[in-house]
C-alpha cells in the first residue's frame, strides 16, 4: 500500500476530559487513488488526516507514507517529509494576505527542486486573470483555487483535502472538485479527501467510512461518476 | 522565498505607518541621545589619555616644608625620577576672586594653550581658561595682580588643574572665583618678593617615576629628607618651631625629673630605713628609762603636798594685815578730810583780811584828815594782821597737802594687801591643783611605760615594714630607669616624623583635580551604554507586541504554511525583518545626527568644557560607537522579537492552524458574580496581559528616567540650599603655623585632615577637634568617650552611617587607623567632616592643651596671612555650591522630556495595540447596541487600574533602584553626600504627571472607538 495505517490510535486530554477519538484505524491507499473519508461530525475524520499528513502525533500504532514511517518523524525531518510528499488544501483557504495570488503560490514553489510550471497551473485552475491579486479581493471559490494552486505547485505525490468545499456553494464546489479530478489525471496525484458530503464519495476510486474513530466501512467504487454529474452538492 | 516574506513584510508597513514611525522615533531619539553622550564620553576620555602623554602629566606630587636641596634634588634625578618645581602663590584680585600664580611648566604637567602663546617676558602671563570665560578675559587684556600688571598672551590649562580646585576638598569647581595664571620665573620671584600674597608659598613638586622606582619607594626617600630649620626664613614657622621643640624638651625635662625624683625617693626610702632602726634603738632606751621615771615622779608628789601646807600658813597672815591696814586708812582719810576744810576756812579768813586792810586803805586816802589818820593807823594794823595770817594760812595748807598724801598712801597700803588677800585662794587651790596634777602624771608614767612596750613592738614590726618598702623602692627606681630610656627614644621618634621634610605625598590616583572629566563623564558613559540597552529593549518590546499580535491575526495562515513545509526561520524571517529594518535606520538617523549635529556630541562635550579645565578637544566618533548607533538597535530588535515569537511559532502546524490561544491559567480565574462591566474590564486586562506588562515596562524606564532627573535635582538643589543654609559660621581659617592665643572672637578647633575610601575614590575627610560651646555646630549629642564623635551631614549620607556606627578614619599618610563610634549627626553639609571633643582630639594626635590649628568665627579675625594655610567664608561656599545646579540644568530638563516622551508614546502604542486587537470584538458590541461611551469604558477605562497600580509599583521601585545605584555609582566621585529623599509632592508629582498624560492618550484613543465602525464585523471574516 502507498499510504497504510496500522492499529492507529489517537486520544486527546486526559482525566475528566479524556477522549478517545482514533480507536485503532487500519486503511490502506493505493498510489495515485482518489480517496474519500467519510463520516460524520466529530467522528475522527480531520484527526486522521492529520495524523496521515503529519500535522498532529499519534498514540499507539503506525502511518507509512511511501514508505516513510511518518510516526517516526520529528522536527525538521517531519517537515521535510511534509515539504517532499504532501500538499494540504483547508476548508478555510488560509491564504497570506498580504501576498497576491501568485506571491502565495510562489512561497510553496521555492519548496520543490521540480515545481510545476507556475503559469500553467494558473490556467488549468482559471486563475491567470487573478494572479495579481490580494485574497481579500477574491471571492471564496476563488481563493480556495488559490489555496489549491498553493498545494499543487511543489507537485506533491499526495493531496491532503479537508473539506474543501465546506465553504463554497454547490456551482463552485462542483469547479473545484472537477480540478481535483483534472489533476489526479494529469499528475497522477493521491488524493485524500475528507467530507461529510455525501455525493463526493461517487466520484472517488475509494471510500472509507469513520464512525466513532473506527473504520466502519472501507470499499473501492466499481463504478465512478465524473465530477462535473454528481448531483446535491 | 525569503524576498516573498520581505515584500510581504513591506506591505504590512503602509499598514502601520504610524507604528513604525513613532517606534523610529523613538528609536532614533534614543540612540541619539545616548551616542551623545557616549561619544563625548569616550571622545573625552579617549583623547584625555592622549594629553596625558603628550603634556607628561605628573604620576604625582609631592608638598614639603622647605624645597628640596641641591643633594635631595640630585639623588631623585639620578635615580631616574623627574621631578620639576610647581611652587605657586594665591593672590586675592580686584574682584575677590583668588588666583594662583605658576612658573611656566618645563617639563611636567605642560600648559595647554587654547589661544595666544606662553609668557615669554616678566609682564606677560598666561591665564586658566574657565577662569578668562566667567571673567570675560581676551588676549591682550591686563590683568592686575599682587601690585603690578601683566598682559595677558595666553589663554590655557594645566592638566594637574583639570577640575580648577583650590582646595582638594572642595565639592565643586568655581571658576569665577578661582583661577590659575602662569608667568615666567623672574616674574615669579620678583612677586615673591614683594610678599603680598595671601599665604605663605606652597611648595609643590610634580614628579614622574619614569619606571625607576614604584610610588611607596619614592615616598620612603622622601620621608627621610629631614629640613635643617635654620633654612626656613619664615617667622611664623620658626615660632612654631620653637614651640615643637620646646615642647619635646619640656617632656625630655619631664622625664628627667622623674627620673631623679625616683632617686631621691629611693635614697629617702634608705633614710628612712635607717631612720626607723635609729627610732627602734631609741624607744629601747627608753624602756629602759621608764623606772627612773616612775620613782621621780613620786618624790615629785610628796613635794607638792609640803609646798601646799606652807602656802596656807602665808596666807592666813596676809589677811590679819589687811584687815588692820584698811582701818588705817579709813583713819587717815578722815584726817585728811578735816584738815582740807580748815584749809578752806583760812582761806576765807584771810580774803576778809585783805578787804578790811584794802578797805583801811582807802579811808586813809581820805580828805577828811581825821578820818584819813585813823585810817592809816588802822590800815597799819591790818596790814601786820594781813602779813601774819598768811603765815599760818600757808602753815594750814601744807598740813592738809601731807594728810592727804598720807590718806593716798594709807588707800594703796589697803589695796595692796586686799590684792595679794585675793589671791592666796587661787594660790592654795594652785597647790592643791598642782599636787593632784603631779598624781595624774604619776599614773600617766605608769601608763607610758606600758605604752613604751607596745610601741617597741609596733617600731619592730615598722622596721621589717620599711625593709620591704626600701625593696619595692628600688624595683621602682630601675623601672622608672627602664622607662627613661624607652621614652626617651620614642620621644625622639615622635618628634622625628615633625623633622621630615615631606608634608604631603599624592599620587596621581588620588588627586581628583587630575583627569576629574573623563572620571566624570566615566559614569555618563556607562550609565548612557546602560540606560540605552533598556530603553532598545523596552523598544524591541514594544514592537514584538506589534509583531506577537501580527502571529497571532496569522496563526492559520501560518500554520497552514508550515503543513505545506514552509521553514519558522523564513517564516520568524518574515515577521521580524521590518522591525529590524526599522530600527536600523531609526539606528542610522539617530547615529548620524549624535555625530553631526552641533546638538550632538559636540554640545554634550561643551558641557565639560564648561566646568572643567580642559585642553582643546574635538569630538571623536569611535567604532565601538558606530557599533552601537547601528548594529545594536537591530541586533536588539531582532533578538527580542525571536525570543518572544519563538514560543508561538514552534507551536504545532496544527494548534496554529486551529489558533488555538494558549491556555493562560489567569484566564481561568474564577470571577464569580460581578457586574459585567467590570468584570468584562477584569477578562479583558487579563487578555492583554502582555500589552499591560509592555506599558508598565515602559513607564518603568520613563520613571527611571525621570526619577533620575529628579534626583539629579534634588541632589544639585540640596548642594545649593543646604551648604549655605546649614553652615553657620561665616568664617573658617586653617593654620600652617598655629598661634597661642585664640583670636578674639573666634572659637578654636583642631583640624586633622584624614581620609576615608568610596567606590575606589579616595575623599579628604577633615577629622575636627571642637569646643563644646561652639555655637556653629551642633555638638549636643557628643558623650564623654573620646571615641564618639559628631559627623557632619555629608558625611554621614556619603558613607551611610547613623547613629551607633562604627567606622574608620585613614590618616593622610595611609599609616594609621582611627576608629569612632557615631554619637550624632548634625545639619553640616557644605563638606565633610568628623566632630569631636577638642581635648579628645587634643589626645588622639598628641597635642597640647592649649593647641589648637583652626578658628571659626561669625566675622573677619585679625590673623597674619602668613600663619594661614587656608580661608574659608560662608560666601565662599554660597558661590560654589550654585555651580551644580547650572551645570545640570540642561540634563534634567532633557531627560524629564526623554522620559515623558517615552511614556506617552509607549503606552499610546500598546493601548492603540488593544483596541485594534479588539476591534472585531468592540464592532460586534456596537452591533449589539453598545454605545460609544459604554464601549470606552468597557475597553480603555480599565487600563486605568492597570496605570496606577503600575505606578504604584514602578515609582518606590525606581526611586529605591536610584537610591541605590544614585549615590554609589552615579555621584560616587563627589565629595559630599546628601539625603536622596524626595518630598512627598514630588511623588504626588510624578503620579499626578502620569494620570494626566493617561488621560489625554485616552481621549485620543477614544476617536478610534468612536471610528469604529459595527461593519467591521462584516468586513473583517473573510
Ligand atoms: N485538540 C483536541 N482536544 C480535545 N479533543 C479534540 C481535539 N481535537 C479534536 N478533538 C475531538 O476529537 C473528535 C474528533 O474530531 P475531528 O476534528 O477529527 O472530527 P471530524 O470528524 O473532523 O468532525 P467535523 O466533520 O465536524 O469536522 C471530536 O469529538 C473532537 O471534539
Ligand atoms: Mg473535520
Amino acid at each position: 500500500m502507498y499510504i497504510e495505517t496500522k492499529g492507529l490510535k489517537k486520544s486527546y486530554g486526559e482525566g475528566g476530559s479524556f477522549v478517545q477519538v482514533l480507536k485503532g484505524v487500519d486503511i490502506g491507499i493505493r498510489a495515485g487513488e482518489m480517496c474519500v473519508i467519510q463520516g460524520t461530525s466529530g467522528s475522527g475524520k480531520s484527526t486522521l488526516l492529520n495524523c496521515l499528513g503529519g500535522l498532529d502525533s499519534i498514540d499507539t500504532g503506525s502511518v507509512t507514507v511511501a514508505g516513510t514511517s511518518v510516526e517516526k518523524l520529528k522536527g525538521e525531518k517531519l517537515a521535510d517529509y511534509r515539504r517532499k510528499n504532501l500538499g494540504f488544501i483547508f476548508q478555510f483557504y488560509n491564504l497570506v494576505p498580504n501576498l497576491t495570488v501568485r506571491e502565495n503560490i510562489q512561497v510553496c514553489e521555492y519548496l520543490s527542486k521540480s515545481p510545476l510550471d507556475m503559469n500553467e497551473l494558473l490556467e488549468v485552475l482559471g486563475m491567470s486573470e487573478h494572479a495579481d491579486k490580494f485574497p481579500s479581493q477574491l471571492s471564496g471559490g476563488q481563493q480556495q483555487r488559490c489555496a489549491i494552486a498553493r498545494a499543487l505547485v511543489k507537485n506533491p505525490k499526495v493531496l491532503l483535502c479537508d473539506e474543501p468545499t465546506g465553504a463554497l456553494d454547490s456551482k463552485t464546489s462542483r469547479d473545484i472538485l472537477m480540478l481535483l479530478e483534472k489533476i489526479n489525471a494529469k499528475y497522477d496525484t493521491t488524493m485524500i479527501i475528507v467530507t461529510h458530503n455525501n455525493s463526493i464519495k461517487n466520484m472517488v476510486d475509494h471510500v472509507i467510512y469513520i464512525k466513532d474513530g473506527e473504520v466502519s466501512k472501507d470499499y473501492y467504487n466499481e463504478v465512478k461518476v465524473p465530477a462535473c454529474d454528481l448531483e446535491d452538492l | 522565498m525569503y524576498g516573498l516574506m520581505l515584500r510581504r513584510a513591506c506591505r504590512d508597513i503602509k499598514k502601520n505607518v504610524g507604528r513604525y514611525l513613532a517606534l523610529m522615533v523613538l528609536i532614533g531619539f534614543a540612540v541619539y541621545m545616548v551616542l551623545s553622550m557616549m561619544g563625548s564620553a569616550m571622545s573625552i576620555i579617549d583623547q584625555s589619555a592622549d594629553y596625558d602623554v603628550i603634556l607628561n602629566v605628573e604620576d604625582g606630587q609631592f608638598t614639603v616644608f622647605v624645597p628640596l636641596n641641591a643633594t635631595e634634588l640630585d639623588k631623585l634625578i639620578s635615580s631616574g625620577v623627574s621631578v620639576e618645581e610647581h611652587f605657586s602663590l594665591d593672590y586675592e584680585v580686584l574682584d575677590g576672586s583668588v588666583i594662583r600664580v605658576f612658573k611656566n611648566r618645563e617639563d611636567i604637567d605642560l600648559i595647554t594653550l587654547h589661544e595666544g602663546r606662553l609668557a615669554e617676558t616678566d609682564n606677560e602671563a598666561v591665564l586658566e581658561r574657565r577662569y578668562c570665560e566667567e571673567h570675560g578675559i581676551k588676549i591682550g587684556d591686563t590683568f592686575e595682580l599682587g601690585g603690578k600688571s601683566f598682559t595677558v598672551t595666553g589663554i590655557g590649562a594645566a592638566p594637574d588643574y583639570n577640575m580648577p580646585v583650590r582646595n582638594l576638598s572642595d565639592t565643586a569647581v568655581d571658576s569665577v572665583a578661582f583661577g590659575l595664571m602662569f608667568i615666567t620665573p623672574s616674574a615669579y620671584d620678583s612677586l615673591l618678593s614683594e610678599g603680598n600674597s595671601m599665604k605663605s608659598e606652597d611648595y609643590v613638586y610634580a614628579y614622574r617615576l619614569n619606571g625607576a622606582m614604584s610610588d611607596d619607594d619614592l615616598k620612603a626617600i622622601l620621608e627621610e629628607n629631614e629640613f635643617d630649620v635654620a633654612d626656613i626664613d619664615d617667622p611664623f614657622f620658626q615660632e612654631y618651631w620653637e614651640e615643637m621643640v620646646g615642647r619635646k624638651d619640656d617632656l625630655l625635662e619631664g622625664i628627667d625629673d622623674l627620673n631623679e625624683g625616683a632617686q631621691e625617693l629611693r635614697d629617702g626610702v634608705n633614710d628612712l630605713d635607717s631612720g626607723v632602726d635609729e627610732l627602734v634603738d631609741g624607744v629601747g632606751e627608753m624602756q629602759d628609762a621608764m623606772p627612773d621615771l616612775q620613782s621621780g615622779a613620786n618624790s615629785l608628789y610628796s613635794g607638792a603636798s609640803d609646798l601646799s601646807s606652807g602656802i596656807g600658813s602665808y596666807t592666813s597672815g596676809v589677811s590679819a594685815a589687811t584687815a588692820g591696814a584698811n582701818e588705817l586708812n579709813d583713819g587717815i582719810g578722815q584726817l585728811s578730810s578735816g584738815c582740807s576744810d580748815l584749809a578752806a576756812g583760812s582761806d576765807q579768813y584771810m580774803a576778809g583780811l585783805c578787804e578790811l586792810n584794802d578797805t583801811a586803805y582807802a579811808l586813809s586816802l581820805s580828805e577828811d584828815p581825821f578820818t584819813a589818820q585813823i585810817a592809816g593807823s588802822f590800815y597799819q594794823a591790818t596790814s601786820g594782821l594781813v602779813a601774819g595770817y598768811s603765815g599760818i594760812d600757808q602753815g594750814i595748807d601744807s598740813v592738809a597737802q601731807g594728810t592727804a598724801a598720807a590718806s593716798s598712801g594709807a588707800s594703796e597700803l589697803a589695796g595692796g594687801l586686799n590684792t595679794l588677800d585675793s589671791n592666796s585662794a587661787a594660790l592654795n587651790s594652785g597647790a592643791s591643783s598642782l599636787q593632784n596634777g603631779i598624781g595624774e602624771m604619776r599614773t600617766g608614767i605608769n601608763e607610758l611605760s606600758d605604752g613604751v612596750d607596745e610601741l617597741v613592738d609596733g617600731v619592730d614590726e615598722l622596721d621589717s615594714g620599711v625593709d620591704e618598702l626600701v625593696d619595692g623602692m628600688n624595683e621602682y627606681a630601675d623601672g622608672v630607669d627602664e622607662f627613661t630610656s624607652e621614652a626617651n627614644d620614642l620621644i625622639d621618634e615622635v618628634f622625628d616624623i615633625d623633622t621630615s621634610n615631606l608634608v604631603v605625598y599624592l599620587p596621581v590616583a588620588d588627586n581628583a583635580r587630575i583627569d576629574a572629566a573623563p572620571d566624570d563623564v566615566k559614569n555618563n558613559l556607562y550609565s548612557a551604554m546602560f540606560v540605552g540597552v533598556v530603553a532598545l529593549i523596552l523598544f524591541a518590546y514594544v514592537i514584538s507586541v506589534f509583531v506577537v499580535h501580527s502571529v497571532d491575526q496569522e496563526s492559520s495562515v501560518i500554520g497552514a504554511l508550515y503543513s505545506l513545509g514552509v521553514r519558522r526561520s523564513a517564516l520568524a524571517f518574515g515577521y521580524i525583518v521590518v522591525p529590524a529594518i526599522a530600527a536600523f535606520i531609526a539606528g542610522v538617523i539617530g547615529t548620524l545626527v549624535a555625530v553631526y549635529a552641533s546638538f550632538g556630541i559636540p554640545s554634550n562635550m561643551q558641557e565639560s568644557f564648561d566646568y572643567y579645565s580642559m585642553p582643546d578637544m574635538g569630538p571623536q566618533v569611535q567604532p565601538f560607537l558606530l557599533i552601537y548607533g547601528l548594529v545594536l538597535p537591530a541586533v536588539i530588535t531582532i533578538l527580542v522579537n525571536v525570543l518572544v515569537i519563538r514560543g508561538r511559532l514552534t507551536r504545532t502546524p496544527l494548534s496554529l492552524l486551529k489558533n488555538e490561544q494558549k491556555a493562560v491559567k489567569a484566564r481561568d480565574i474564577k470571577l464569580g458574580k460581578m457586574k459585567f462591566i467590570p468584570l468584562f474590564r477584569i477578562r479583558q486586562l487579563l487578555r492583554e496581559m502582555r500589552t499591560g506588562f509592555t506599558v508598565i515596562f515602559g513607564m518603568f524606564l520613563a520613571l527611571l528616567i525621570v526619577m533620575l532627573a529628579l534626583n539629579t535635582f534634588i541632589y544639585c538643589y540640596r548642594v545649593k540650599e543646604l551648604n549655605v543654609a546649614n553652615t553657620h559660621y561665616e568664617y573658617m581659617y586653617t593654620y600652617k603655623y598655629p598661634e597661642k592665643e585664640v583670636p578674639e572672637g573666634g572659637y578654636e578647633a583642631v583640624f586633622e585632615e584624614t581620609t576615608k575610601e568610596f567606590e575606589g575614590y579616595n575623599f579628604d575627610v577633615a577629622l575636627v577637634g571642637l569646643t563644646r560651646n561652639n555655637p556653629f555646630f551642633d555638638m549636643s549629642a557628643l558623650g564623654d568617650k573620646d571615641s564618639e564623635v559628631i559627623l557632619s551631614a555629608s558625611f554621614a549620607y556619603k558613607y551611610h552611617l547613623s547613629v551607633g556606627d562604627e567606622f574608620t578614619l585613614t590618616s593622610k599618610d595611609g599609616d594609621k587607623l582611627y576608629a569612632f563610634k557615631v554619637a550624632g549627626i548634625n545639619d553640616y553639609q557644605a563638606s565633610m567632616m568628623v566632630f569631636m571633643d577638642i581635648d579628645a582630639c587634643r589626645d588622639l594626635f598628641g597635642e597640647s592643651n592649649d593647641y589648637f590649628n583652626a578658628v571659626f568665627s561669625d566675622h573677619p579675625l585679625e590673623i597674619e596671612s602668613g600663619r594661614l594655610n587656608s580661608t574659608t567664608t560662608k560666601k565662599d561656599i554660597e558661590s560654589a555650591s550654585g555651580v551644580f545646579v547650572d551645570s545640570m540644568k540642561s540634563l534634567i530638563t532633557t531627560l524629564i522630556i526623554a522620559g515623558a516622551v517615552i511614556f506617552v508614546v509607549v503606552m499610546y502604542l500598546m493601548v492603540k495595540m488593544m483596541l485594534d486587537r479588539a476591534a472585531f470584538n468592540i464592532s460586534l458590541v456596537k452591533v449589539f447596541g453598545f454605545k460609544n461611551g459604554e464601549v470606552k469604558k468597557m475597553y480603555l477605562d480599565g487600563n486605568m487600574i492597570m496605570i496606577v497600580a503600575g505606578a504604584l509599583v514602578c515609582i518606590p521601585l525606581c526611586k529605591a533602584i536610584l537610591n541605590y545605584v544614585y549615590p554609589n555609582f552615579l555621584v560616587a566621585n563627589v565629595n559630599t553626600g546628601l539625603s536622596q529623599a524626595f518630598p512627598l509632592y514630588i511623588y504626588g508629582g510624578v503620579f499626578a504627571a502620569i494620570l494626566f498624560l493617561y488621560f489625554l492618550i485616552s481621549q485620543v484613543l477614544f476617536i478610534s472607538i468612536k471610528r469604529t465602525t459595527p461593519a467591521l464585523v462584516l468586513k473583517n471574516r473573510e
